[in-house]
C-alpha cells in the first residue's frame, strides 16, 4: 500500500509537469524565467519551498535537539536576508533584467561589469557550490524511504531523481513554481499535522507541559549554550550573520527575475515575515527543541538526532500518516532540488555555452542545452553525494553558504553602487574564493570563525578598495544599469 | 536601496532595521537565563519573534506610505 501511494504521488507531480510542457511557450524566457509572469502568491510558495529543503525536516530539528534553541538564529538571519533581497535588491535586479532581456543573474553582472572573464568565474563558482547540494536532497529522501519501507536508500534516491529530472526537463521554471505550491502544501500540512498529533497524544500539558518537563529533567535544552556548550554569544551572532547571507543564494536570486511586475516587491515581504518567519519555520523549531526531547529523550549521535522526527513519527503514529509525512519530505526535497537544478542549467546553457561558445544561438538550442545539462548535473551531484555521504551534512553550512556568499559583494555592488568596477569585482570574488578553499583545507586560516566571516570581509574590503583605485565604469554602463532603471521604476 | 537612502523616511527605515539587528546580537548575552515567555517560548525564539515583528511593522509603514516606487 505504501509503495502504491508513493507511486500515485509521483505520478501526480509528473502529470503537472506534462501539463506545464503542453501550455509552455517554448521560448528560453518561458523555460528559464517562467516568461517573467510569476505573481506574489506563487512567488512566495516558489521561493519558500525552494529554500525549505529536506534539511528543515532532518538537519535543522536534529541540530536543535543536540544543541538547544539558539540555532534558530540562523532562521532569523535567513528571514531578514530573504526580505532584504526582495526589498533592497529585488526591484532593481528585476528591472535591469526585464529592460535588457537578461535571463540569468550571472549575465546581469557580466554585462554590468563588462567582463566575460567574471561571467566564467561566477558561473563555475556557483556551479561548484550548488551542484553537490542538489545530490543531498535525493539521498535525504532515500533515508526516509528506508526507514518506512525497508528498501535500500538508492531506491528512494532513484525515485526522487526520476521525478526531478522529468519535472525540470518538461516543466521549466513556470511549472516548477506552480508545483512548489502543491509540494509546499503537502510538506507544511505534514509538518504541522505531525506536530499537533504528537503534542496531543504524548504531552498532556501541551507546549507549556513540554517546557516544564524539560525544565525539570533537561534544563540545558531551554537556554544557551545548550547541552553540549556549543552556542556561546559569539557563535550565536555568527549564526545570525550566516543566515543573513541568504540573500546571495543563486536559486533564490533568480526567482526575483521571474516577477510579473514591481508591485510584487511591495507585497512579498509580508508573506516572508508572517508566514515564513512567524509560522512555518517555527514548526520544526518546536519539533526539535521542545517536543522531540520530551517524547524521545537521550538520543545521541548526529545521524540519530537528524532522524529524530522521522523516528518518532514512524514508531508512534499510524502507518498511513508516516507515508503522508514521507510525501512531505519528498515534496521538500523535490521543491528545492528542482529550482537548484533549473538555476544550474540556466547558468550552463546561457552563461557558459551561449555566453562563451555560441552567442547567436536560437531559443530552441538554449532550451535543449539546458535540458541536457539537467541530466548531467543530476549524475554529477549524485556521484559526489554518494562518494562523500558523511561530509554532505556539513556541506550546506560549511561550504555551500560560504561559497554562495562570495558573489554577494559583486552582486550588491553591481546593482546598487555606480562606482563598483570590473577589477574590484574580480579581485574581491577571487580573493574570497581562494581564501575559502584554502581555509577548508587548513581550518586555522579562519582564525576560529565560521568560514563565511573572514572570507566575506576580505572579499568586501578588496572589492571596495580596488573599485576606488581603478577607473570608474563607463557612462554607458552607468546610464544602462542605473539611470534608465530608475526612470523605469519611477514611471510605474 | 538607492531610492530608499535618498530621503529621510528611508534613512529612518534602514536605521530601525540596523538597530534591531544590533539588538539581536546584544541580547544573546542573556540567553543563558532559563526564562520562558508565555510558559514555553525560550528566549532565542521570543527575541526572533520581536525582531521579525519590528521588521514587519517598519516595512509596512515604509513600503506602503513612503516607498518611491509604490
Amino acid at each position: 500500500m505504501t509503495i502504491i501511494l508513493l507511486i500515485v504521488f509521483g505520478l501526480a507531480i509528473l502529470a503537472m509537469a506534462a501539463y506545464g510542457y503542453k501550455i509552455s511557450a517554448k521560448t528560453a524566457e518561458d523555460y528559464m524565467l517562467a516568461g517573467r509572469t510569476i505573481g506574489v502568491v506563487v512567488m512566495f510558495f516558489f521561493v519558500l519551498f525552494a529554500v525549505s529543503s529536506s534539511w528543515t525536516f532532518y538537519g535543522y530539528p536534529g541540530f536543535l535537539y543536540m544543541h538547544g534553541p539558539s540555532y534558530i538564529y540562523f532562521i532569523w538571519g535567513s528571514v531578514a536576508g530573504f526580505a532584504a533581497l526582495y526589498m533592497f535588491l529585488g526591484p532593481r535586479l528585476w528591472a535591469i533584467a526585464r529592460l535588457n532581456r537578461f535571463l540569468s543573474p550571472v549575465e546581469v553582472l557580466a554585462e554590468r561589469y563588462e567582463s566575460p572573464f567574471l561571467r566564467v568565474v561566477l558561473s563555475l563558482m556557483l556551479l561548484v557550490f550548488i551542484v553537490p547540494y542538489v545530490g543531498i536532497q535525493p539521498l535525504g529522501v532515500g533515508l526516509g524511504f528506508k526507514a518506512l519501507t525497508g528498501l535500500p536508500i538508492l531506491v528512494g534516491a532513484a525515485y526522487t531523481v526520476a521525478i526531478l529530472v522529468i519535472l525540470v526537463i518538461l516543466g521549466g521554471m513556470r511549472i516548477v513554481a506552480w508545483v512548489n505550491i502543491f509540494l509546499g502544501a503537502v510538506y507544511a500540512s505534514a509538518l504541522l499535522g505531525s506536530l499537533i498529533w504528537a503534542v496531543n497524544r504524548f504531552i498532556p500539558g501541551g507546549l507549556t507541559g513540554a517546557a516544564e518537563f524539560l525544565m525539570a529533567n533537561n534544563p540545558e535544552m531551554l537556554s544557551a549554550p545548550g547541552p553540549q556548550g556549543y552556542f556561546t554569544p559569539v557563535i550565536i551572532g555568527g549564526t545570525l550573520v550566516v543566515g543573513l547571507m541568504a540573500f546571495s543564494w543563486p536559486h533564490i536570486v533568480i526567482g526575483v527575475m521571474t516577477a510579473r511586475d514591481k508591485l510584487l516587491f511591495k507585497w512579498f515581504p509580508i508573506l516572508i515575515f508572517i508566514f515564513g518567519g512567524l509560522f512555518f519555520y517555527t514548526l520544526p523549531f518546536i519539533w526539535g527543541s521542545l517536543v522531540a526531547p520530551v517524547i524521545m529523550p537521550g538520543v545521541t549521535g548526529k545521524e540519530a538526532a537528524d532522524s529524530i522526527i522521522q523516528t518518532i513519527i514512524t514508531k508512534q503514529l499510524p502507518n498511513w500518516f508516516s507515508v503522508y509525512v514521507l510525501m512531505g519530505v519528498i515534496a521538500a526535497a523535490v521543491s528545492t532540488a528542482a529550482v537548484q537544478l533549473l538555476t544550474s542549467s540556466v547558468i550552463i546553457a546561457r552563461d557558459l555555452i551561449q555566453g562563451l561558445i555560441k552567442p547567436d544561438a536560437e531559443d530552441s538550442q538554449i532550451i535543449k542545452w539546458a535540458r541536457w545539462s539537467v541530466v548531467g548535473i543530476v549524475i554529477i551531484s549524485l556521484v559526489v553525494s554518494l562518494r562523500y555521504t558523511q561530509a554532505m551534512a556539513l556541506y550546506l553550512t560549511e561550504v555551500t553558504i560560504p561559497g554562495f556568499a562570495q558573489w554577494g559583494p559583486a552582486l550588491v555592488g553591481g546593482i546598487l553602487w555606480k562606482r563598483a568596477t570590473k577589477q574590484g569585482a574580480i579581485v574581491g570574488t577571487l580573493a574570497g574564493l581562494v581564501y575559502l578553499v584554502a581555509g577548508l583545507f587548513y581550518r586555522p586560516l579562519f582564525v576560529g570563525m565560521h568560514p563565511v566571516m573572514p572570507t566575506i570581509i576580505i572579499n568586501m574590503i578588496l572589492f571596495i578598495v580596488v573599485s576606488f583605485l581603478t577607473q570608474r565604469p563607463s557612462e554607458e554602463v552607468q546610464s544602462k544599469f542605473f539611470d534608465e532603471v530608475e526612470e523605469f521604476l519611477e514611471a510605474g | 536601496m538607492r531610492e530608499i537612502l535618498k530621503h529621510t523616511p528611508g534613512k529612518i527605515f534602514i536605521g530601525v532595521l540596523f538597530v534591531s539587528l544590533a539588538g539581536m546580537l546584544f541580547i544573546t548575552r542573556y540567553f543563558t537565563s532559563k526564562i520562558l515567555v508565555f510558559g514555553w517560548m525560550t528566549l532565542p525564539l521570543f527575541a526572533g519573534f520581536v525582531f521579525v515583528a519590528v521588521w514587519l511593522i517598519a516595512y509596512l509603514i515604509y513600503f506602503f506610505k513612503f516607498w518611491p516606487y509604490k
